[in-house]
C-alpha cells in the first residue's frame, strides 16, 4: 500500500514537468510532422492533406540540396575544429590551474560564447573583408594575394565555420575543464610512478576517461551547428547589395519557404528532414562514444 | 508593356488639382465623424518613408485631435515576414503598405479589408489615377488598396567622372553601357577596379538581383517572366534577350572586368564615389541629398524603358478602427503630402494631377522619372502568388553564374545553364497552375 502511494506521489510530482515538456517539446514536433504532410500555405484557407508530396519535392529541390550540403559541411567542420581544439585548450588550462592567470585563461576562452552574436559576427565580417580586412592585410605580409573571403563559394563557408567554431569553443572548453577536474588524481599519480609522460597521460588516460564529456560536447556542438543561421545572416545577409555571398543553410531555407514563399508545410518537411538527420547523428555519436563497459 | 500616364495627363496636373483636393477633403470629412480617441499603427517596408507617414499624421492632428498614429517602418524583407505572421494571427497593423506583387497572395485569401465606397470612388476616379495604378490596387476587379508610390528606375551617373573620361552624355544603348563602363573604370596597379564603371547587382541574395537583371533584360527587349496566355507565364532566361543580358553581365565581370562581385555596390558606393554609374529608383535622390550633398551627378532615362513597382496602402482592421485607418490612407493623398513625399523622401507618388514643377526646378534629378520620352516603355513584375519565390530562385541562379567565368566564353554551357534555370522556374509556375506554353 505504502509502495503504491509512493509511486502515485512520484507520478504526481513529475506530472507538471512532463506536462511542460509535452507542451513545449512534444506538441511542436508533432505539429511539424502534421504540417509536413499538408499543403499548408500560411495565407490560404484550404490546407489539404498531400501525403509525402512535400518530401518528394525536396528530392528535386536544388536550393534545399545546396542548403543541406552547406549546413552539413558547416556542422561537421565546426565539430572537427571544436572538439580536438577545446580538449587541448582545456588540458593546457587545467595543467595551469595553480597559475595566477588561470582565471584569465578560462575567461578569455569563454568570452566569445557570451558575447552577443551580431556584434561579434560584424567584427568577423570586417576581419574577412576583401579590401579593408586585417586578415588579407596580414596574409599580404607573406606574399599571399588578397582573397574574397565572403564571396568565394568555398571560402565563404570556411568563414562561417571559423566564426561558429570560435563561438562554440568557449562552451566546449568549460565543459571539458569540469571533466578534467572530476578525473581521479590517483590514476595520474600511478601513471607517473609507472613512468608515463604528460603527453602519454593525456592520450591514454584523459582522452578515454573524458569520453562521456566528449559525447555530450560533440552532440551539443553538432546539433547547434546544424541550426546555424544568425552567423550566416550577418556575414552574408539578405540586405540589398550586401557585401557577401549568401551561404544558403537549412534554417535560412526554411524561413524563406515559410515567410517569403508562405509554404509552411514545405518548410515543415525540411524541418522533419533536419530533425531526422540530427537524431541519426546523435544516435551514431552515442553508439561510437558511449562507454560500453560502464554500468547501465 | 504599359503606359503610366499620357503626356497630356502629365501637363494637366495643375488644372485638376483643385477638384482633387475637394474630392479628398470630402472623403476625409466623411471619415472624420467616425474617428475619435483612436490609435492606429502603420507598417511600412521602407524606413525612409517613416517621416512621410509621420508628416501625414501631423497634418491630421487638427482634424483628428484624438487620433494617435504609430509608424513602424522596417527593412522590406523583415516587413514582409511580419505581415505574413501579423495578418494571419490577427496582430497586424491597421494600415499596411504592400507592393502589388506581395499583396496578391493576401487578396487571394480575402485577408485585407475592402475599402468604403468613398475610397473606392476616389481610387477609380480617372482624374486621380491612371488605369495601371487602379489595376495595381485591385484584385478581381475590386479595389482594395490606395495607390501611393512607385519604384521606377533611371540611370545615375557621376558627372565629374564622365567629364574626366571625356564622356559628354549618358549612354543611349546597352552597347554604350559596356563601352562607357570600360572608360569609367579606375584601376589600381594590379588592374583591379578601385572605382567600378557600372555597378551591377551581383551579390547579396534575395529577389533584388533578379529584379535588377530583369530591368537590364527589358533594355535588351525581353521579360524574365513573360506572359504566355491568359493568366499564364513562363520563364524566359534562355531567350535571345535573356542570353544577351547574361552575356553583358559576364562580359563586364570577366572580360573587361569593369566590376567585380566584391566591389562596393549600389547607392552607398555611388554616394562614396566608388562607382561611376548605376540604375536605381528615385529614392536615391533624397538619399544623396542627405548623405552626399556635394556629389556631382545627373540622372537619365534608360535605353528602352523602366520597371514600375507600385506600392499601395491596405487596411487590415476591425470595425472599431477601420474608419480611422481609411481616414489616414485618404490623408496620404493630399497633394501637399504627396509633393512632400517626392521632395523629402524621393519616392514617386502615383497620383495624377500633381504639380512637380517647383521640385523639378530645385532637384532636376527627378526629370528622368517624370519627363520621359513618348516612346518610353514600362513593364512590371507579374502580380502572381509565387513571384517572390521565382525571383529568389532566379537570383540563386544568377549568383551562381556570376561565379563561373567559363560561362563568358562557352556558349553551349551558357545555353544549358539558362535552360536549366528556366526549367526550375517553370516547375514553380507549373506547381501553381500558372505555366503557359
Amino acid at each position: 500500500m505504502l509502495k503504491r502511494r509512493r509511486l502515485l506521489f512520484s507520478l504526481l510530482a513529475i506530472l507538471p514537468v512532463i506536462a511542460i515538456f509535452a507542451f513545449v517539446r512534444v506538441y511542436p514536433i508533432s505539429e511539424i510532422l502534421r504540417l509536413s504532410l499538408h499543403k499548408w500555405d500560411i495565407l490560404s484557407k484550404k490546407k489539404p492533406f498531400i501525403g509525402l508530396r512535400n518530401f518528394q519535392e525536396l528530392l528535386g529541390d536544388r536550393l534545399f540540396h545546396e542548403a543541406l550540403f552547406n549546413t552539413s559541411i558547416i556542422a561537421f567542420g565546426v565539430l572537427l575544429i571544436t572538439i580536438p581544439l577545446s580538449l587541448v585548450i582545456a588540458a593546457l588550462i587545467f595543467h595551469r590551474t595553480r597559475s595566477r592567470f588561470a582565471a584569465f585563461y578560462e575567461t578569455a576562452v569563454f568570452i566569445p560564447h557570451v558575447v552577443s552574436l551580431v556584434p561579434a559576427a560584424m567584427a568577423w565580417k570586417w576581419i574577412f573583408d576583401a579590401r579593408l580586412g586585417p586578415l588579407n592585410a596580414f596574409l599580404s605580409i607573406f606574399g599571399v594575394k588578397p582573397m574574397s573571403w565572403l564571396f568565394d563559394p568555398v571560402l565563404s563557408i570556411i568563414c562561417v565555420i571559423v566564426l561558429c567554431s570560435w563561438q562554440a569553443l568557449g562552451f566546449a572548453v568549460l565543459i571539458y575543464l569540469v571533466g578534467f577536474k572530476s578525473l581521479p588524481v590517483s590514476v595520474y599519480e600511478a601513471a607517473k610512478l609507472d613512468g608515463a609522460s604528460g603527453r602519454q597521460s593525456f592520450w591514454h588516460l584523459s582522452v578515454p576517461m573524458l569520453k562521456p564529456i566528449t559525447l555530450y560536447v560533440s552532440v551539443v556542438t553538432l546539433v547547434s551547428a546544424f541550426n546555424v543561421y544568425a552567423q550566416v545572416y550577418v556575414l552574408a545577409s539578405d540586405a540589398q547589395g550586401a557585401p557577401g555571398r549568401q551561404v544558403r543553410v537549412l534554417v535560412l531555407d526554411m524561413l524563406e519557404n515559410s515567410f517569403r514563399n508562405y509554404r509552411v508545410g514545405y518548410a515543415a518537411s525540411e524541418a522533419v528532414v533536419l530533425l531526422a538527420i540530427v537524431l541519426l547523428l546523435t544516435f551514431v555519436q552515442f553508439s561510437l562514444l558511449r562507454d560500453k563497459r560502464a554500468p547501465r | 508593356m504599359m503606359k503610366l500616364l499620357s503626356r497630356p495627363q502629365l501637363s494637366a496636373f495643375s488644372i485638376s488639382g483643385r477638384q482633387l483636393l475637394l474630392v479628398s477633403a470630402a472623403g476625409l470629412g466623411l471619415a472624420a465623424t467616425a474617428v475619435s480617441a483612436q490609435e492606429i499603427r502603420v507598417w511600412s517596408g521602407y524606413p525612409e518613408l517613416a517621416p512621410f507617414y509621420q508628416h501625414v499624421a501631423e497634418g491630421m492632428a487638427a482634424e483628428y485631435p484624438d487620433l494617435k498614429v504609430t509608424v513602424e517602418a522596417i527593412a522590406l524583407r523583415e516587413h514582409e515576414k511580419r505581415v505574413a505572421l501579423g495578418v494571419t494571427s490577427g496582430e497586424a497593423a491597421e494600415v499596411i503598405e504592400l507592393a502589388t506583387t506581395i499583396a496578391a497572395r493576401y487578396l487571394e485569401g480575402g485577408l485585407l479589408n475592402t475599402p468604403p465606397a468613398d475610397v473606392t470612388a476616389f481610387v477609380k476616379d480617372p482624374a486621380n489615377f491612371g488605369e495601371f495604378f487602379v489595376n495595381s490596387a485591385s484584385y478581381d476587379g475590386t479595389v482594395y488598396g490606395m495607390p501611393l508610390f512607385r519604384g521606377q528606375s533611371a540611370l545615375y551617373y557621376n558627372t565629374d567622372m564622365f567629364a574626366a573620361a571625356g564622356l559628354t552624355e549618358p549612354p543611349k544603348t546597352m552597347a554604350d553601357f559596356d563601352a562607357y563602363a570600360e572608360k569609367l573604370t579606375q584601376r589600381d596597379a594590379s588592374g583591379a577596379p578601385t572605382v567600378t564603371g557600372w555597378s551591377m547587382r551581383l551579390s547579396g541574395g534575395g529577389s533584388g538581383i533578379a529584379e535588377k537583371f530583369a530591368i537590364n533584360m527589358w533594355q535588351h527587349g525581353g521579360e524574365l517572366i513573360a506572359p504566355a496566355g491568359e493568366g499564364l507565364w513562363k520563364s524566359n532566361f534562355a531567350s535571345e534577350a535573356g542570353t544577351a543580358t547574361m552575356k553583358q553581365y559576364l562580359h563586364n565581370l570577366f572580360d573587361t572586368k569593369t566590376v567585380t562581385v566584391e566591389s562596393p555596390a549600389d547607392a552607398d558606393a555611388f554616394e562614396r564615389g566608388q562607382t561611376a554609374m548605376f540604375i536605381r529608383e528615385s529614392w536615391v535622390i533624397g538619399d544623396i541629398a542627405t548623405k552626399a550633398p556635394d556629389l556631382k551627378y545627373a540622372t537619365a532615362t534608360l535605353p528602352r524603358g523602366s520597371i514600375v513597382s507600385p506600392g499601395q496602402l491596405y487596411v487590415k482592421a476591425g470595425a472599431d478602427k477601420e474608419a480611422a485607418a481609411w481616414a489616414f490612407v485618404l490623408a496620404t493623398q493630399k497633394p501637399e503630402n504627396l509633393l512632400w513625399l517626392l521632395d523629402n523622401v524621393g519616392w514617386l507618388p502615383n497620383r495624377s494631377g500633381l504639380d512637380f514643377s517647383a521640385i523639378l526646378a530645385a532637384k532636376p534629378g527627378f526629370e528622368a522619372y517624370v519627363n520621359y520620352p513618348a516612346s518610353y516603355e514600362f513593364f512590371t513584375v507579374p502580380a502572381i502568388g509565387p513571384i517572390d519565390e521565382i525571383q529568389t530562385r532566379a537570383a540563386a541562379f544568377l549568383v551562381e553564374a556570376f561565379a563561373k567565368p567559363e560561362l563568358a566564353t562557352d556558349d553551349t554551357a551558357l545555353k544549358a545553364f539558362l535552360e536549366n534555370a528556366d526549367k526550375e522556374i517553370n516547375a514553380i509556375l507549373d506547381r501553381e497552375g500558372l505555366l503557359g506554353q
